[in-house]
């Protein structure tokens, strides 16, 4: 429950709830990645479509073909940053054996930034020379002409291996049966759960939500990333703990979610007194609250006020 | 500190197509360019470290705006109430210029995106390399668009009287031909496809392979039919048979598909993203605090 003045905008729902959770996330990350340091026996599980990316390559390498790589439609995000270190992975490969590679974007500061990563990584072998200013490209950022340029790609191309990661949208089922009808070996993560079925449908393997993530710390097995991928663990299992505990607490009707009378409600970003007690509802939660933010206009902050002349140019956006 | 939140039109302010504008454009271009200069002249060993402290403070400034309490129901005439107010106004009001600088890099990067699409299809076409004759179609196809639209933005703009239809000359036809009669139809010709590629993609995952495709293909078959004209035979039938059995109404194909929503889906989507959600807070505190490199993989 909140108290009578909430502190902030973004308080004004869930008071210190939702900030707090994001808060322990971050402590359970940083505090891992320190303690990773001092530790070798961490174990990560199984990836099979990690480990597909040796035989990728490797069939890539012996057919003479290029890979194929999009890192999503989004923008330079971390989802994207993520794709692209994937890639480093991928590109290491295949510059040991000088397999072609193409690494097509949609976003231009992917582009930029994706052109650096991939150039390091061919600096760091030793092998600059071999690396082909066109094989990192802008395609367009509009969704389907990209569609478009990108398929047409791994067609005449006839692409050996194909790597899909990052934020897909509607065109990530294009690129997949495409990439499927030339015969390419497909690996394959989507942020987006709405397209994740339509990999798992149309590709050989596919990363499924974390997976994706956790990537780096498989690959590189380096304290930073073990130990932010065992953070994540860490508030997966609060996460787990929390609904196991609201599970056994409703069941048992204990507690803020028992099914019982209540005498004031959220309303106007607000707590007020009810006419009269009725039982508490879903809408009460803090969770719900969470997910369903209130407009906080209605609620009155006594603050002093501009002087007149200059009040009319105050933006307070 | 003011400097970066100015509610009153200062610095970061300028009238469109004023004189006043066009200088503080030329000087920022011009400090940009001295900057990259000096940046590209510090030492490798340092150039980290600057890039590293240029990251932190960026994403702080979001970490504060995310964490520190944001002003309460704000009206342009108020004032600050308290000390804290002080600062969660100033971050306020420093949103909308620092999310400019990111519209402002943006720009700048797309010309170096359209650069690379030039360099890689015009470098084909003048070589004469293989499939010459689609860089040949871009390249027509870039300079029409660019070359009509801007025509057609500059007539418009010193024409208002042009509207639907009405006035338009030999430019507002071309564009109009161009973007909405082609790209938007090649676009929607596109999107269209997916509803094939989803027939044949359904047609591998639903061959029964092994009991995991063979629950899936249940499912699938449970609640294409639920949205099909059956459904209301065999709800209806279930009903008449069950009574007033009320365990018999479970068997009803809308109340089946609503539990394999309900209770296997969400939940199931729910728990993805919950991962995904960690994941993404995870990358981005090792992007903020210079954790992520590209020689760690």
């Amino acid at each position: 429950m909140l108290g009578e003045v909430p502190i902030g905008a973004q308080y004004a729902d869930t008071g210190w709830f939702g900030v707090a959770a994001t808060f322990m996330v971050m402590v359970f990350i940083l505090y891992n990645i320190v303690r990773a340091h001092n530790r070798h026996d961490l174990f990560i599980r199984r990836i099979p479509g990690l480990n597909a990316i040796n035989d990728a390559v490797g069939r890539a390498t012996e057919m003479g073909k290029p890979i194929v790589m999009v890192p999503g439609l989004g923008q330079l995000d971390a989802i994207a940053v993520q794709a692209i270190s994937i890639f480093t992975h991928v590109v290491r490969l295949a510059a040991r054996f000088t397999t072609p590679i193409v690494l097509c974007c949609a976003d231009p500061a992917v582009y930029t930034v994706a052109q650096e990563m991939i150039r390091d990584v061919y600096l760091q072998e030793g092998i600059e020379d071999r690396y082909d200013i066109d094989s990192v490209r802008f395609i367009s950022d509009r969704q389907f002409a990209f569609a478009a340029g990108v398929s047409g790609l791994v067609l005449r191309d006839q692409a050996a291996a194909c790597f899909f990661m990052g934020a897909f949208y509607a065109e990530a089922l294009i690129f997949a049966e495409t990439a499927n009808s030339v015969g390419a070996i497909q690996v394959a993560s989507s942020t987006e759960t709405t397209q994740t079925p339509f990999f798992i449908t149309a590709c050989d393997y596919v990363l499924i939500g974390d997976e994706f993530y956790a990537a780096s710390a498989y690959l590189s097995r380096e304290p930073v990333f073990v130990g932010s991928l065992i953070g994540q663990d860490w508030s997966k299992i609060a996460i787990i703990v929390a609904i196991v505990i609201g599970v056994i607490m409703n069941t048992a009707q204990i507690g803020a979610l028992k099914l019982n009378q209540i005498t004031e409600a959220k309303s106007d970003a607000a707590y007020k007194q009810l006419a009269a007690p009725r039982p508490i509802t879903m809408d009460d939660t803090t969770m719900s609250l969470m997910f369903n933010p209130q407009d906080d206009k209605t609620w009155k902050v006594e603050r002093p006020q501009k002087p007149k002349d200059t009040a009319d140019k105050g933006a307070g956006k | 500190m003011e400097f970066l939140a100015q509610t009153d039109p200062g610095f970061w302010f300028g009238q469109p197509e004023t004189m006043d504008l066009r200088i503080k454009v030329i000087g920022c271009l011009v400090f940009g360019f001295v900057l990259l200069a000096v940046l590209l002249n510090v030492p490798s060993r340092w150039r980290k470290y600057i890039v590293g402290a240029i990251t932190f403070f960026a994403g702080l400034f979001w970490i504060l705006q995310f964490f520190w309490p944001q002003p309460l129901h704000r009206s342009p005439t108020d004032l600050p109430a308290n000390p804290k107010e002080v600062v969660s106004f100033w971050l306020d009001d420093a949103v909308p210029v620092v999310s400019d600088f990111t519209s402002i890099l943006t720009a700048m990067l797309t010309l170096l995106g359209i650069f690379s699409l030039l360099r890689v299809h015009l470098g084909r076409l003048f070589k004469m390399q293989k499939d010459w004759a689609f860089s040949l179609v871009l390249a027509i196809a870039f300079v029409c668009q660019a070359t009509f639209s801007l025509w057609d933005y500059y007539d418009r703009k010193a024409n208002p009287q042009i509207t639907a239809g009405h006035g338009w000359h030999i430019q507002n036809y071309m564009s109009d031909l161009l973007f909405d009669g082609m790209v938007q139809q090649f676009e929607a010709a596109m999107f269209s496809m997916i509803a094939f590629y989803i027939l044949s993609a359904a047609y591998r995952a639903f061959r029964v392979r092994s009991p995991e495709a063979s629950v899936l293909l249940g499912a699938a078959l449970i609640v294409m039919l639920s949205y099909m004209g059956v459904v209301t035979q065999w709800d209806g039938f279930v009903k008449s048979m069950a009574g007033s059995n009320q365990f018999l109404l479970n068997f009803q194909l809308s109340v089946i598909r609503s539990w394999i929503k309900d209770f296997v889906q969400t939940p199931s989507i729910m728990g993805i993203e919950f991962g995904i959600g960690i994941g993404t807070i995870s990358m981005g505190l090792r992007l903020w605090l210079s954790l992520e490199k590209t020689g760690n993989i």
